[in-house]
């Protein structure tokens, strides 16, 4: 083998060998050895409009699906060096390796998103976060959560970071008024000590800003989730990111109700915003019942 | 800043509720932005709790509906969404990528020896390190495979390992596109995923772990009428397989189970023990062609068949180094010869068989304890279902055993049963001066154990610091 061609290449002729034959199946889903290469390519294209050349590390942070693949080969096309990591990771461990090797993208879930956010400020070179997939898992419970949306102008904020600060802050002076000291540093995620108390996610569609939060109140007890989303043993602890709850910081959980008494204050006496209860309009109504059914769909 | 905004509160809400007030209210405000409603809406506040347990998942979660109603938790599915929906800020989709980007690209000409991956190992101690696989390491181990197990178009193979590992992407995702095969994607492992995932595909090649293939045995156990016979072919690694499982599943299945052996430093697999030819129990086999294998002491001496000695090795195969850390790479790679950390020897057919860690023996009163062959006694216990055994310091500063002991569900065991039995079956000075009873013990995404994190002051990386600083250079303790 004394000049064995690359991996991109090693694709492009397989596939254009057999173009119409079935390379990837996924659920119901069936790809053939020309939409991979296709789609590999658009990876490529798209890489390169987003500056990534030759030589460039791209993290990926997927698990199998047919994304990993596209993305994987664009990279190898483009003559870049994937760099794929346990989509298990969290925190200090993404950091080290994204930094050993200096990635300036990375391509992952968008239930990642939130975990990204938070370290990119100490991820220098990381410059682009390309998200795609939906598999996240949010957990609630009537003993521990307790869920805040905003849907407002874009121009509430200055910007996408700012309103990450802004309800961060607001976040952590009501959990203050709980007697808990939390922080706050990286967007997305709030955290007593080591450990996440409350995230953080802000979103834009259009002309607006969608600001979700999850806060613990209450020790969020995972066991009953994990007979309903299958997690072989050895790996449990490491799906969930350590967590912590007021009630464990402080000995006492509050009632949603009291979160909302505590709340509404603080954003009328640091953003200057009263709050004035309401219902759905008759608009809004119908596209609530029609998400509520298509989340019960099967 | 609006000075007023609506508060909707939702302190009975459930999981669905998460899902819809936010698309409602967005969906409402742009509907009116469009003018399509003459309303107008204001900026907007939802506080909600959940009056239920509830789960909120992503499309391609898979959730076992059953088990949800009998635990009264409430799933919520996010809608698969295939238009602008919200979208992170600071972030780009690749579905946009996809969809606006050119179908046609040519593949750049790249130099054999460049980097392709970076693939991040644990070692025993310290920090992941980046093993840097080139474009000739992979060309090389899809020669090898063609020679030991070749594949070809007619083949469904199941992808069920991660492919961030270098099992599941180098014999996996890029020897099954070497060889132009269908391949199944397995996103998520649950046993009964992948048993459908064989079943639906007719699947021919099943690339797995043991614990993968002790999952399936179990249900086809319960299941004898409808087991699938279609795969023609699997391929067991990563941690050893233990005979009577690979026969027990060899004919449930009928089907033959090689057991490869191999590093993320050798681009995947070295050498193969395949059943049903030359087949040693135990072994993991000759060494494959393209690859030179040998069993060395502590100055780099071959040394005899039959007598134990570290493994090395020396492939095209191998890795050029590890980034960046060219005193790892000095340390790991000496003359070309790869040194695996791996104890074993050769017999005299030319089949390895690996004893032990090199890392992991402990060393008492100058004897060397396996803790595999501790280990390997506990696992006859009756109640144990899993065990590790690690050093740890004693009072006087000496290595002592300490045993970790899973035991099997329903089962009550003490201290003292477990270090009597390990008494009758073994010498003194390898008995175990610990034991703790642990409910699961950590392991890796290909099922070895993690070593590392039984040991003490083990520190945990999913913590998050607050002083920035910390989060660079430090290693674990």
């Amino acid at each position: 083998m004394d000049n064995p061609r690359g991996l991109g290449r090693m694709l492009e002729e397989v596939a254009k060998k057999q173009k119409k034959r079935q390379a990837m199946l996924f659920g119901n889903r069936e790809v053939s050895y020309r939409e991979l290469d296709e789609n590999a390519n658009k990876v490529a294209n798209g890489l390169q409009s987003l500056g990534i050349r030759s030589g460039d590390r791209v993290a990926l942070m997927l698990p199998n699906i047919p994304d990993f693949v596209y993305a994987f080969f664009g990279i190898q096309k483009l003559g870049a060096v994937a760099v794929p990591f346990n989509t298990m990771y969290k925190g200090r461990e993404i950091i080290h390796i994204l930094n050993d090797c200096e990635a300036r993208a990375i391509i992952t879930m968008t239930n990642f998103a939130n975990l990204i956010n938070e370290i990119q400020e100490d991820v220098p070179s990381l410059e682009h976060i390309i998200l795609t997939g939906q598999r996240t898992m949010v957990f609630v419970s009537p003993d521990s959560t307790v869920n805040v949306q905003m849907v407002v102008d874009k121009d509430t904020f200055a910007s996408g970071d700012d309103a990450f600060r802004v309800v961060g802050a607001l976040l952590i002076d009501t959990l203050k008024t709980f007697g808990v000291e939390a922080w706050y540093k990286h967007r997305g995620g709030i955290r007593c000590g080591g450990k996440k108390i409350a995230t953080v996610l802000v979103s834009e569609v259009e002309n607006l800003l969608v600001i979700n939060c999850l806060a613990f109140l209450g020790p969020l007890k995972t066991e009953d989730f994990f007979r309903v989303v299958w997690v072989s043993p050895e790996i449990k602890d490491k799906v969930m990111e350590p967590m912590t709850s007021v009630e464990e910081q402080t000995g006492t959980r509050p009632s949603v109700a009291q979160f909302k008494d505590a709340l509404l204050p603080l954003l009328q006496s640091t953003l200057g915003i009263s709050a004035e209860e309401g219902q759905l309009k008759r608009d809004e109504l119908f596209g609530y019942e029609k998400t509520r059914a298509l989340a019960d769909k099967e | 800043m609006a000075d007023t905004w609506r508060l909707i509160f939702n302190p009975d809400g459930d999981a669905a509720d998460m899902l819809a007030y936010a698309s409602a209210l967005v969906e409402g405000r742009i509907a009116g932005k469009y003018m399509l409603s003459t309303e107008k809406l204001p900026n907007t506040i939802v506080i909600q709790g959940a009056r239920q347990k509830g789960i909120l998942a992503g499309a391609d979660v898979d959730i076992n509906k059953e088990t949800a109603r009998r635990y009264d938790i409430r799933v919520a599915n996010y809608p698969r969404s295939g238009r602008g929906g919200p979208k992170p800020v600071g972030t780009v989709n690749l579905s946009d990528v996809l969809k606006t980007s050119s179908r046609k690209f040519n593949a750049v000409d790249t130099d054999p020896d460049a980097p392709a991956v970076l693939l991040y190992t644990s070692g025993t101690t310290g920090r992941p390190k980046g093993v840097t696989l080139t474009h000739r390491n992979f060309a090389q181990q899809c020669d090898n495979v063609s020679k030991v197990l070749p594949l070809d178009q007619s083949d469904t193979i199941v992808l069920v390992l991660p492919l961030f590992h270098v099992y599941g992407l180098s014999n996996g995702l890029i020897s099954g596109i070497f060889f132009g095969t269908r391949m199944t994607l397995v996103p998520q492992y649950s046993p009964a995923m992948l048993l459908e995932a064989i079943e639906q595909t007719k699947a021919t090649v099943l690339i797995a772990v043991p614990t993968m293939y002790m999952h399936l045995l179990q249900i086809a156990r319960t299941r004898k009428t409808s087991i699938p016979k279609s795969l023609r072919l699997c391929v067991s690694g990563g941690a050893p397989l233990a005979l009577n499982t690979l026969r027990e599943f060899e004919q449930a299945f009928q089907t033959r189970i090689a057991e490869g052996y191999g590093l993320t430093e050798t681009t995947s697999s070295v050498c193969l023990n395949k059943s049903g030819e030359a087949f040693k129990p135990g072994s993991i086999g000759p060494a494959a062609e393209g690859v030179q294998m040998r069993v060395v002491d502590d100055n780099g001496s071959e040394v005899a068949d039959g007598q134990e000695g570290e493994i090395v090795i020396k492939s095209a195969v191998v890795t050029p180094g590890y980034w960046n850390n060219p005193e790892a790479t000095e340390e790991t790679i000496k003359d070309g010869w790869l040194h695996t950390g791996d104890l074993g020897y050769r017999d005299e057919d030319g089949f390895f068989f690996i004893t032990d860690r090199k890392k992991d023996l402990i060393i008492r009163g100058g004897f060397n304890i396996s803790p595999r062959e501790i280990e390997e006694l506990l696992f006859t216990h009756p109640k144990v279902q899993d065990a590790a055994v690690i050093a740890v310091q004693d009072k006087r500063d000496r290595e002592a055993v300490k045993a970790f002991v899973v035991l099997q569900e329903g089962q009550e065991a003490t201290e003292r049963e477990i270090l009597d039995y390990c008494s009758q079956n073994l010498a003194d000075y390898k008995v175990p001066k610990f034991v703790e009873f642990r409910d699961s013990l950590p392991k890796s995404a290909t099922g070895k154990i993690l070593r590392k994190e039984l040991r003490e002051g083990y520190r945990d990386d999913r913590l998050l610091d607050k002083v920035s600083g910390d989060n660079k250079e430090q290693h674990n303790g």
